[in-house]
């Protein structure tokens, strides 16, 4: 029947379309939230929103905090927001993007790569809190030691409080160690002393295994060797400035009279003799197959091959005891050493803690989270296992590494202890610049004859003097 | 016998032959208005969308190249200083360079075998093998570059790598793929080729169906066997195919980011840096967002140079049937 096929199709039309639209109505108010950004952790309400670098699970693990926080200040609520990102470089570069974004965080989670950058641009300095607060946290800072906390000081002022960090010490697998027949090393072990260890393990080991094995990144690749010769590929100076907080909490610090008002790296020393010499050092590694030829970034897949005993030594921190326990490295397996002495026995780290941002809806609230944070009842719970180096020596004990290893845990925070020069990962505000312009010459620099290590070295002066051109 | 017919704007003739005025002979008031506006109603989602998310963002981009901006402070105006600075900046310059060389080698790589395995799929496999081929070669296109690269990095890996352990079985030294300037190009090629001949290759094998049989039939009369029947058959008639997929292999490789920024972050040395990463490193890493726009303005303008020298040389070199 013509006539009903087509009521049919007019009906079955008009229905689809109004189906349609109201199909479209309910699926825009359905996501109207995230139209808006108003899903946005913390925003459309009074919520502190905390940034971390890592996945949902590492922000779900945050919990727990979130709770003993809640308990302490139920007034203030927090919502963290894990950002996942290669490494920090790729974290800040993401929260830059929300800051132009116009959705930023009130408080994110920083390493030393992004301290200037942050204390330059973005965030709020803790000076005043501390001097409020200064009773109450008198206790943090008796457990933490002042170079970890100086590596946050940027023109006089405090912008973070270390929460965690990690020193490049030297790692080895003391299997492979057995089978060259050697013994751990010395504590004040040279760079010679080094370089013959590798030859004794290379001599004993089958091809696939690397002796040394090294990554070109800002931590852990040449640094630690420039650090350890009493350089660097940057010109390190302090600012003036800090003594409220160096006379107020580390007055009786033996140590005291090095610290400062921060860091500063103003200009390349890529062109420096020494730096020649380290690099020259680490060319003669890699050119008697003692160590490997290190790619860019690189390093996901160290602890696989460490665990699987194809390594013999790498430069590593604390954070790599737990990844070495679930690899299935056993309690004697490995231990640390401090880095090898060269002109110097200083060591590079690494450290980390919360930021307030300039933008932040509530500073104070923000200033409560960042101190409850420093508390040990805070860093317990979120450093039940050593994937980290906490930043209270209190906290780094036979407990924590007990099941774990390595034997020699001490070295971990007696690295401050013994080499109080230790100092940062050279971290200006363009850090990221730095950086590339750091690693991509260092392939070439060890790669090579000594004529393409000139080349490299003069290339990598170039583009640090264009990296650090337009200073803050 | 006039038959019934029947249009929205027309005249209608009923069964019994008298002629009669369709009812919407003559759109109403309504209709015209409807006639009018209804098509832009349905372009307007696509225009709002297109000026939105493209075109504004093209003009910001070039505006923004006027100025100096780090995403915090406020935008300076500078004028021309972002285009100056780079010109003369070296890593830049080597990065428009390498992404020269990255179009020549990977697009004639990706071009020729994806020419040469479409022809030999539609030649020499029975139907049922062609369909597992073309999904086969087109499958990788459909994976992400990064986790591609990732997988490659792997592979490729000095020391621990499948790549140089096969080649050990052959007694060939460990390669050092990523970390020398000329390893590192080539593992580059290699997977952004492997990544993308797939897409290539479907232009072509589409290309060679539409040649007509009786082309071939013709030239086998006149004596043509082989590689002269492709030479002077399937090459010029395949010619419109080409230039299509040319253009746009070119466009994709001057964009090329994903492999090298995964497999080698450009190194060692800029030896694998391109242009697009250096603009999303200007932009990211430096902030410097003024220059970055600069970089991206002076790519779209080679660009546009290229596909526009490519259509202008069409006119001498493509045959359309």
């Amino acid at each position: 029947m013509p006539g009903t096929n087509g009521a049919l199709r007019q009906f079955t039309r008009r229905t689809a379309l109004t189906a349609l639209g109201a199909g479209i109505v309910g699926a825009t108010a359905a996501s109207w939230p995230r139209l808006t950004a108003m899903d946005i952790p913390g925003r459309g309400d009074n919520s502190l929103s905390i940034a971390i670098m890592g996945t949902a699970a590492d922000a779900a693990a945050r919990q727990k905090v979130i709770d003993a926080f809640a308990k302490v200040h139920p007034e203030i609520k927090v919502k963290v927001q894990a950002i996942q990102a290669v490494d920090w470089k790729d974290f800040f570069t993401k929260i830059l993007t929300m800051v132009a974004a116009g959705t930023p965080p009130d408080v994110v989670y920083v390493a030393t790569e992004g301290a200037q950058l942050f204390a330059e641009k973005l965030a709020h300095p803790l000076d005043e809190y501390l001097r409020r607060d200064a009773d109450h946290m008198k206790e943090y800072f008796e457990d933490v030691h002042p170079s970890l906390v100086e590596a946050f000081m940027y023109k006089g002022s405090l912008f973070q409080l270390p929460i965690d960090w990690n020193a490049a010490n030297m790692y080895y697998n003391t299997a492979s160690f057995r089978q060259a027949g050697l013994d751990r090393p010395a504590d004040d072990w040279t760079h010679m002393d080094f370089r013959s260890t590798l030859a004794a393990m290379k001599k004993v080991k089958p091809q696939d295994f690397t002796p040394y094995y090294w990554t070109n990144r800002l931590f852990g690749g040449v640094v630690p060797w420039l650090y350890a010769n009493d350089t660097s590929f940057l010109k390190e100076t302090k600012s003036t400035g800090g003594e409220w907080l160096w006379d107020g909490f580390y007055a009786n610090d033996p140590s005291r009279s090095l610290r400062s008002g921060g860091y500063q790296w103003l200009e390349p020393n890529a062109d420096d003799p020494r730096v020649f010499e380290s690099f020259d050092y680490l060319r003669g590694l890699v050119k008697d197959g003692l160590g490997v030829r290190p790619e860019e970034g690189g390093g996901s897949a160290l602890i696989g091959l460490f665990a699987s005993n194809r390594i013999g030594t790498t430069p590593a921190g604390g954070y790599w005891v737990q990844g070495l326990h679930e690899a299935g490295m056993t309690e004697d397996g490995f231990d640390v050493q401090f880095f090898p002495k060269w002109r110097t026995q200083r060591h590079q780290f690494g450290t980390a803690g919360y930021a307030i941002m300039k933008t932040a809806k509530d500073k104070d609230a923000a200033w409560e989270w960042v101190k409850f944070s420093s508390s040990k009842e805070a860093m317990q719970i979120v450093f039940p296992t050593p994937n980290t180096t906490p930043a209270r020596r209190s906290m780094v004990n036979e407990e924590l590494y007990a099941g774990t290893g390595p034997r020699n845990w001490k070295v971990f925070y007696e690295t401050l202890d013994k080499f109080p020069t230790t100092g940062p990962i050279p971290a200006p505000p363009q850090q990221a610049a730095v950086e590339t312009a750091l690693m991509k010459n260092v392939s070439l620099a060890v790669s090579g004859d000594e004529r393409q290590l000139k080349q490299a070295l003069e290339s990598m002066q170039r583009d640090l003097e264009l990296a650090l051109r337009r200073q803050p | 016998m006039s038959t019934a017919t029947s249009t929205p704007t027309g005249t209608g003739r009923k069964p019994g032959g008298r002629q009669v005025t369709h009812k919407h002979s003559q759109p109403s008031k309504r209709g015209r208005v409807q006639q009018r506006w209804l098509p832009w109603a349905f372009l307007a989602p696509t225009i709002v969308g297109m000026g939105i998310f493209t075109l504004l963002p093209i003009v910001a981009s070039v505006a923004l190249a006027f100025f100096r901006w780090d995403i915090i402070s406020a935008p300076t105006f500078v004028g021309f200083d972002n285009f100056a600075e780079v010109v003369q900046d070296p890593t830049v310059r080597v990065s428009f360079l390498n992404s020269i060389v990255f179009v020549i080698v990977a697009v004639a790589l990706q071009l020729g075998l994806a020419l040469g395995l479409a022809i030999m799929v539609q030649e020499k496999l029975p139907a049922w093998l062609r369909v597992f081929f073309r999904s086969a070669f087109f499958f990788p296109l459909i994976l992400s570059a990064a986790s591609v690269s990732i997988f490659m990095r792997y592979l490729f890996n000095e020391q621990f790598g499948v790549v140089n352990w096969l080649l050990s079985l052959v007694g060939i030294p460990a390669v050092p793929w990523l970390t020398t300037p000329g390893g590192s190009a080539a593992v580059v090629i290699l997977v952004y080729v492997w990544q993308n001949f797939g897409f290539s290759f479907l232009l072509f094998v589409g290309g060679l169906a539409s040649i007509p049989v009786e082309t071939y039939e013709a030239a086998s009369i006149d004596g043509a066997t082989g590689w002269r029947k492709h030479f002077y058959v399937t090459l010029p008639l395949l010619s419109p195919t080409t230039l299509v997929a040319s253009v746009m292999a070119i466009i994709n490789a001057l964009q090329v980011f994903d492999q090298p920024y995964v497999l080698t972050r450009g190194g060692p040395g800029d030896s694998t840096r391109t242009a697009v990463m250096v603009i999303f490193e200007s932009a990211f890493q430096r902030l410097e967002f003024g220059q970055a726009s600069a970089i991206g303005v002076i790519l779209t303008l080679i660009i546009m140079a290229i596909t526009a020298a490519q259509f202008r040389l069409s006119k001498r070199f493509v045959f359309y049937q």
